[in-house]
């Protein structure tokens, strides 16, 4: 695999596998500045993936380079990258402002109190910094965590399911603060389960299923390859026969099937034209609609579309 | 290396670590003020064997540096939070270090006074007993320390292969075959004593003073290089 010129972090051909479990499968990409979104349902290799990416995991075979060195066994390295697990990993005895300030210490932060302070004014939680971890919400804790990964203002930012826990409020101000330090020139990776949550902040998506990447590019790309897929749209209605004829004519609806509980089956492979001609068609013909619902919206059957095409 | 080593001061120090860790300690002190009182008072060699060699080194020193020394690396393993450490930019000797000197610094107080007291009651305030069977009771904690620190990183059952390895290594095998003595901690602490106050402890038996010096010096290097290479090696939960 070429290298691209602009890539910060480099994954050549990397493979994990725990005894006989394949965990992560010959996957290659590069990652720039920016925020890169790393997607996939639970268990697809994610987390496997971001631990190599930052040296706390080994391969099994390929290579990681960050910066073009290797991310393993490289402290020094550290120095240039912020790293936030999906466990919880605080000290509950400290307080908010102590673990950001021992981490600081520990990555070498030579004005220790100023980016601190920075750090803890970034993530908005200076009220509650003097307050003892253990007392914490799971939000909170999540806040003081990105501080304590912040504090030595590093180059890259690697993200493990950091909006666990994290109400509407933190979200939207979560997307700002990483999109304000993406900006600035840092490289960000994300890892999500949720589409939507990485299809809001992320510039670039990598799709990981089965431990193998299934898609890479643009959040829009991938959108679209999503909305081609066919869908399942469960309609239930008080006149279904009516509908059901009215639908077939439809170009969006590629099949109708009447179930014996006079629900609707549709299957769609333009769910977005759909969405927009069902109700118009309804309304045209006098239908009351009484519940529209899709039947194979969940993260794994969008997944396994895109990795079968 | 001082922020990891006051973290692990603060992790180790749990009220019923130390509760626990301070009636062991008494136990030595309590039996030896009962053999005093005894009609049939102990000679010098029963109490070196039954006191200083079986209980202070090869059940209490042990079993304290074990419950303090296999947590230093253990409970960050547990609660995921060594990867704070080992994603710090700091060559990983600045982790493993301050991890065993706060164990030592936790565990070898206790175990040092109740060594201090159990001897200066036996010999009657006799300083170069005391001091010898202090001393060797402290590196005896050092080189506990070091294997417990490493058990600690390479296993999560690190207390029950720990306690094994008191019973069946130091406390069984040592005891019955000769040739083992030469690798027990136990066995070289008590010639580290031996060889310390030789005026008191005659050394026939036993190793010289240097090559049980020679011996603490490897355990500790070797078992802390092991925890170094581990920590480089290992995937970090």
């Amino acid at each position: 695999m070429t290298t691209d010129p602009k890539a910060v972090i480099h994954v050549d051909r990397v493979s994990r596998w725990f005894g006989s479990v394949v965990a992560v499968s010959d996957v290659s990409f590069d990652i720039g500045p920016g925020i890169t979104g790393l997607l996939g349902p639970n268990g697809a290799g994610k987390t496997t993936l971001l631990r190599m990416m930052t040296g706390l995991a080994a391969t099994s075979s390929g290579t990681v380079t960050v910066f073009g060195q290797p991310v393993r066994d490289n402290p020094p390295l550290y120095r240039r990258m912020g790293v936030m697990s999906e466990h919880e990993t605080v000290y509950g005895f400290m307080k908010g402002r102590e673990f950001v300030t021992m981490m600081g210490r520990l990555r070498g932060v030579s004005d220790l109190n100023t980016a601190v302070d920075r750090a803890i004014d970034l993530v908005d939680m200076a009220d509650a910094q003097h307050r003892d971890l253990d007392t914490y919400s799971r939000g909170m804790r999540q806040r003081m965590r990105l501080a304590a990964t912040l504090v030595h203002d590093p180059e890259i930012l690697v993200l493990d399911e950091p909006l666990n826990g994290a109400d509407p409020r933190q979200r939207v101000h979560f997307t700002q603060l990483l999109q304000t330090l993406a900006a600035e020139g840092r490289t960000i990776v994300l890892s999500s389960h949720i589409l939507e949550e990485v299809e809001q902040v992320a510039d670039t998506m990598l799709l990981v299923v089965n431990g193998k990447l299934a898609a890479s590019g643009g959040y829009r790309a991938i959108r679209a390859a999503l909305n081609q897929r066919p869908y399942h749209v469960r309609v239930v209605s008080d006149a279904p026969r009516r509908l059901a004829a009215a639908l077939v004519g439809l170009a969006s609806v590629d099949a109708v099937h009447v179930d014996p509980d006079g629900a609707l089956l549709v299957l769609s492979r333009n769910v977005l034209d759909l969405q927009i001609e069902l109700p118009k068609l309804a309304q045209a013909d006098s239908i009351r609609l009484h519940r529209v619902e899709p039947l194979d919206d969940s993260l794994e059957s969008v997944f396994g579309y895109l990795v079968e095409n | 290396m001082g922020s990891v080593y006051l973290l692990t001061l603060r992790q180790l120090a749990g009220r019923w670590r130390l509760s626990i860790m301070a009636v062991l300690a008494l136990m030595p002190v309590v039996i030896t003020m009962m053999m005093l009182r005894s009609d049939n008072a102990a000679s010098v060699v029963d109490f070196e064997q039954t006191v200083l060699g079986a209980m202070l080194a090869g059940a209490i020193a042990p079993l304290a540096v074990l419950a303090i020394a296999a947590a230093a690396f253990g409970n960050e393993v547990e609660d995921r939070t060594l990867a704070n450490l080992t994603l710090s930019p700091i060559p990983r000797w600045k982790i493993v270090l301050p991890k065993f000197l706060a164990a030592i610094t936790v565990a070898s107080p206790l175990v040092a006074v109740s060594a201090l007291l159990t001897a200066h009651i036996a010999f009657l305030g006799e300083w170069p007993a005391t001091i010898a069977i202090t001393v060797s009771m402290a590196v005896g904690v050092a080189m506990y320390a070091s294997l417990f620190v490493w058990l600690g990183l390479v296993s999560a059952q690190a207390i029950g292969i720990g306690l094994l390895y008191i019973v069946l290594w130091e406390g069984f095998f040592t005891g019955y075959v000769s040739g083992v003595r030469l690798l027990s901690i136990r066995y070289h602490a008590i010639a580290l004593m031996h060889g310390l106050d030789p005026r008191r402890f005659p050394t026939e038996q036993h190793v010289s003073l240097a090559a049980a010096s020679g011996f603490a010096v490897v355990v500790i290097g070797g078992f802390l290089l092991l925890t170094m290479r581990k920590l480089r090696k290992m995937d970090v939960p």
